[in-house]
């Protein structure tokens, strides 16, 4: 008995020294920890309260070719469909329902979000996703945004309270699964895992037109493979728990969840792999499409909406898309968004590739590089100007696929701005860059000076750039103007015309 | 598991609330199956390396025990020694020796290669295979009665709190302390928590935050300059210290909760006044187990001395190869035994071998030069290959105007540190929970206070599994 006092009431005190410990560690520390092992929240803080949609997202939703016109996001892109809605996005790379649940409960409730929408990526329900090395960093950035109070929330990060397996532990976790999980083909299959199936790729390879064996497409095709070879289990998955939890949050919140299950490149790997694979990949959307269904949710079917050309990574599996891949996939959202938001729906002014004049007086930032030359010092026409100095040495820059300019008007390209300088400047230049996997790249500088001596005055340049024969399948022309001085030149109304000859 | 997580800090009150709630015939019942399931969190496959290698010691110390004749349980201890040594070898030193033969092989121009196995290697497989063997040993040589009860046998080769990382127990000490009724005792308990509370200190805040720093130095020296590099040999000498310091004294209070009292570990090894003093001091067990099991049976000092010299030698290399399967740790062997018949003769030829009190000039001033030496023995076992040695040797005497990268030491780190340092210089010759004890129970909550505070708030938050766990 005095024991149990004594114990109970050492206790007692070790209870009250940790809420004085948790008082100074939200005062003093707290907040250096979240920045240094958290940094997400800045992310989750930044979303407006009046924010109408929020889209999560991972890698695929802000990744860009440097060949696209329009960079945007895919979230930046839904934008253009509904102008009246604010649409944010948190996009974290590599993230997953897990991160996504963690992130959403640290949203202030007084947020007025009413949609939230997130990725729903074929390749996380698969082991080699599941049990990635990366899920220790991720998981290890998450610790501190528990629904528990910050004290206890630091004890759990000191004390490893997340996945800490070290990288051949996941290895082995990874082989585990594939080879535990057993295919179930509706017809004869040769292979049991997708470790047999592996193996036999890597065995017999892929064949080029001359019957060898193509060791780069065989290693792409044991990859696809790898990433897409199971059968997803809901009762067992843990991704689906995960997104059940996700679920379980939005009911409770009131947001109305929307899922966008990600475009694979199912056109490669129907050429790598052949059907099989393909029957796999279909037959996942299949299961999770009626899964989330069942429960209410709506999920934007985009796995074969975007062609193997749209993929960034030709090497790999990733669901990174060009532009034209992005677009479709805010599209096919939009559609589904319109259910909901009929009235603020407006079918966007979608970039015309077949155009060949381009024009910019500084208020056009879609698809221009550059932009934070931007300036309202001294302007032509507008409000903006691109100012050039010893910070900025490029201008607002024209970066454009020429290969979505119609082949007649790829022969030459007129060029005329508006310059203003303090002092006569003999080294800016006016670049035109043409360069491309099958081209020999080309740089062109042209003076500003051969033709501007004014100083203090807005004065016209206009310059006539015929492309090389050779250039004419160039995958991007950027035009700029390269002040490398260090004296303050300012350009507006960038008007760029490709011609027929 | 791992002690410094989540899944201990349940794991552990869970399993002592039941010891103590439980009769005592069924303890070790429970302590069993806590101390295998404590295993497979790790890898679940691997409990069964375990389990092989208790039945056959469990086999050959029955046998021998029944045998009179040492000739007659000669096969046994053969049988023991080839199965422990053997699984050692498969899992630790197999690619380390192909890998050798290998090269061999390469420059003969022979194109024969024996082929590399892709295991994990078993966590504390060089402690439990050293533990069990001392006991086949012991029942060989007459002077342990081989055990009849395979459970408490099974608990002794793999009871948990030292079971990965030591500390190295013989039979005679645990399992006479397994078998016994513990009664719970508010003494044990504090002093128990007490080692815990200063081993999760030193390795979470101290270890785990040293290990960063020191990685990326030792990652790519040629950037550092000399000082940052000889700062992170230093380091490093903390680092090690700190971490399997700390594993051995929260394993000891984890058993001393239970009634159970490990050996200790280590005492203040940096004080060391020279390098024999310095094996005294660290890592007790091996040491201990070597100077017992290799040592003496070749010898010891009462032989010649080139014979001496001999011996002196061997204990070192074998040292070192039981720390790994790498000739890194063989050059780290070595060179103890080289700086120790240094040491050793030079204080035989001058008469140096002074006996300074605790603290006095003397004893600082030689504790500095051993840790000075000891540190830069480091840089061997810390490399992960000779050449990776050779370079930190290289630029910490060459980098003195590189500024590439710049090693900066948080200033929480230097205070912990200091903090460490301090308490190991005023812990020579005394034990953590011994020496807070003493103070008035004022004084004594402010420490508590602190090292929880330090624990929860400053520890390094990335995942540095115990160094000793590898070997």
């Amino acid at each position: 008995m005095n024991i149990a006092i004594k114990i109970l009431s050492k206790l007692a005190l070790l209870v009250a020294l940790l809420t004085l410990m948790n008082f100074v560690y939200v005062q003093f520390f707290f907040e250096k920890d979240l920045q240094k092992q958290s940094k997400v929240i800045n992310k989750v803080r930044a979303i407006p309260m009046d924010t109408d949609i929020l889209y999560m997202g991972e890698s695929s939703n802000t990744t860009f070719s440097k060949y696209d016109f329009d960079k945007r996001s895919i979230s930046g892109m839904l934008q253009d469909y509904f102008p009246s809605l604010k649409i944010h996005d948190i996009t974290k790379p590599a993230s997953h329902a897990g991160i996504y649940t963690i992130l959403l409960d640290n949203l202030p409730e007084a947020s007025e979000i009413k949609t939230v929408i997130v990725t729903l990526n074929l390749r996380s329900f698969n082991a080699d996703w599941i049990y990635s090395k990366l899920e220790t960093s991720l998981q290890k950035s998450m610790v501190l945004l528990r629904d528990y109070p910050p004290l206890v929330n630091r004890f759990q990060l000191s004390f490893k309270d997340y996945d800490i397996k070290i990288k051949k532990q996941r290895t082995a976790q990874i082989r585990e699964k594939w080879a535990e999980d057993k295919f179930s083909f509706p017809y004869s299959f040769p292979y049991n895992n997708v470790i047999e199936w592996d193996y036999a790729m890597a065995t017999k390879g892929v064949k080029n037109h001359k019957g060898e064996i193509d060791y780069k497409a065989t290693e792409l095709a044991c990859h696809f493979i790898k990433s897409y070879a199971f059968q997803i289990d809901t009762s067992h998955n843990i991704r689906i728990k995960e997104f059940d939890k996700l679920i379980a949050l939005s009911k409770k919140r009131g947001w109305d969840l929307v899922m966008n299950l990600m475009a694979e490149n199912t056109e490669k790997a129907e050429k790598l792999v052949g059907d099989d694979l393909l029957y796999l990949m279909n037959e996942n959307r299949k299961i999770l499409i009626a899964y989330f269904n069942h429960k209410g949710i709506k999920v934007v079917d985009n796995l074969n909406a975007v062609a193997d050309k749209q993929f960034i990574d030709q090497n790999w599996t990733t669901e990174h898309y060009a532009e034209i891949g992005r677009r479709i996939i805010a599209n096919n959202m939009a559609t589904e968004l319109k259910k909901s938001y009929p009235s603020q729906y407006q079918a966007p002014h979608l970039l015309d590739y077949s155009k060949v004049f381009f024009e910019n007086n500084g208020e056009q930032k879609n698809g221009w590089d550059q932009t934070q030359t931007l300036s309202n010092e001294i302007v032509f026409s507008g409000e903006l100007a691109s100012k050039t100095d010893k910070e900025n040495k490029y201008s607002l820059t024209f970066s454009y696929p020429l290969r979505n300019i119609n082949t007649q008007f790829t022969h030459g390209i007129d060029i005329d701005f508006q310059v203003f300088q303090t002092i006569p400047n003999d080294s800016v230049k006016l670049v035109i860059e043409l360069t491309g996997k099958y081209i020999e790249n080309i740089w062109h500088g042209e003076m500003i000076s051969s033709q501007i001596t004014e100083t203090k005055t807005w004065t016209p340049f206009h310059y006539h750039f015929k492309i090389p024969q050779k250039a004419i399948f160039a995958d991007l022309v950027k035009i700029y103007i390269y002040n490398p001085s260090i004296n303050t030149v300012y350009f507006d109304d960038i008007k760029i015309r490709f011609k027929k000859e | 598991m791992l002690f410094n997580t989540i899944d201990f800090v349940f794991f552990l009150p869970i399993v002592i609330i039941l010891y103590y709630a439980l009769p005592h015939k069924y303890r070790w019942v429970l302590l069993l199956i806590a101390s295998y399931y404590f295993y497979m969190c790790w890898k679940v496959e691997y409990i069964f390396l375990i389990i092989f290698s208790t039945l056959i010691d469990y086999f050959s110390g029955i046998q021998m025990g029944k045998k009179k004749d040492k000739k007659k349980r000669l096969p046994y201890l053969i049988l023991s020694l080839l199965t422990n040594l053997g699984l050692l070898f498969t899992f630790k030193y197999f690619n380390f020796f192909s890998d050798s033969i290998n090269f061999a092989f390469q420059k003969i121009n022979l194109a024969y290669q024996i082929p590399l196995i892709n295991v994990l290697l078993p966590v504390g497989i060089s402690f439990y295979t050293f533990q069990t063997l001392s006991y086949s040993i012991d029942v060989y040589l007459g002077k342990q009665k081989a055990e009849k009860h395979l459970g408490y046998f099974a608990l002794y080769v793999s009871f948990f709190p030292q079971l990965v990382a030591g500390p190295i127990e013989r039979f005679s000490r645990l399992t006479p302390q397994l078998k016994a009724k513990h009664q719970f005792t508010y003494n044990n308990l504090a002093n128990g928590l007490r080692l815990i509370l200063y081993g999760l200190f030193i390795k979470m805040v101290i270890a785990d935050n040293l290990s960063g720093l020191v990685d990326q130095v030792y990652k790519s020296p040629e950037t550092y300059n000399s000082i940052d590099i000889i700062t992170a040999v230093f380091l490093y000498s903390f680092q090690i210290y700190s971490d399997f310091y700390g594993y051995s004294i929260i394993a000891i209070g984890s058993a001393l909760i239970m009634g159970i009292k490990i050996m200790d570990n280590f005492q203040t090894p940096y004080l060391s006044k020279n390098i024999a003093e310095f094996w005294q001091r660290w890592h007790i067990s091996l040491s201990t187990w070597f100077r017992d099991y290799l040592y003496y049976p070749m010898g010891g000092n009462r032989v010649e001395y080139a014979r001496w010299i001999f011996n002196i030698f061997v204990v070192f290399i074998v040292s070192g190869i039981w720390h790994g399967a790498n000739w890194t740790f063989i050059i780290w062997g070595a060179l103890y035994g080289v700086v120790y018949l240094a040491e050793k003769i030079t204080n035989d030829t001058f008469g140096l071998q002074k006996s300074y009190p605790a603290y006095s000039f003397g004893h600082l001033f030689l504790a500095l030069k051993t840790f000075i030496f000891v540190s830069l023995i480091w840089i061997f076992f810390r490399s992960q290959s000779f050449m990776e040695a050779i370079d930190i040797f290289k630029y910490m005497g060459s980098n003195f105007h590189i500024n590439i990268d710049h090693l900066v030491i948080p200033k929480v780190t230097w205070i912990m540190l200091s903090i460490f340092i301090l308490s190991d210089i005023l812990l020579y010759n005394k034990r953590f929970d011994s020496w807070i004890g003493s103070f008035p129970f004022p004084i004594r909550w402010v420490i508590y206070s602190l090292l929880i505070f330090f624990i929860l708030i400053f520890s390094g938050v990335e995942n540095f599994p115990f160094i000793y766990f590898q070997f």
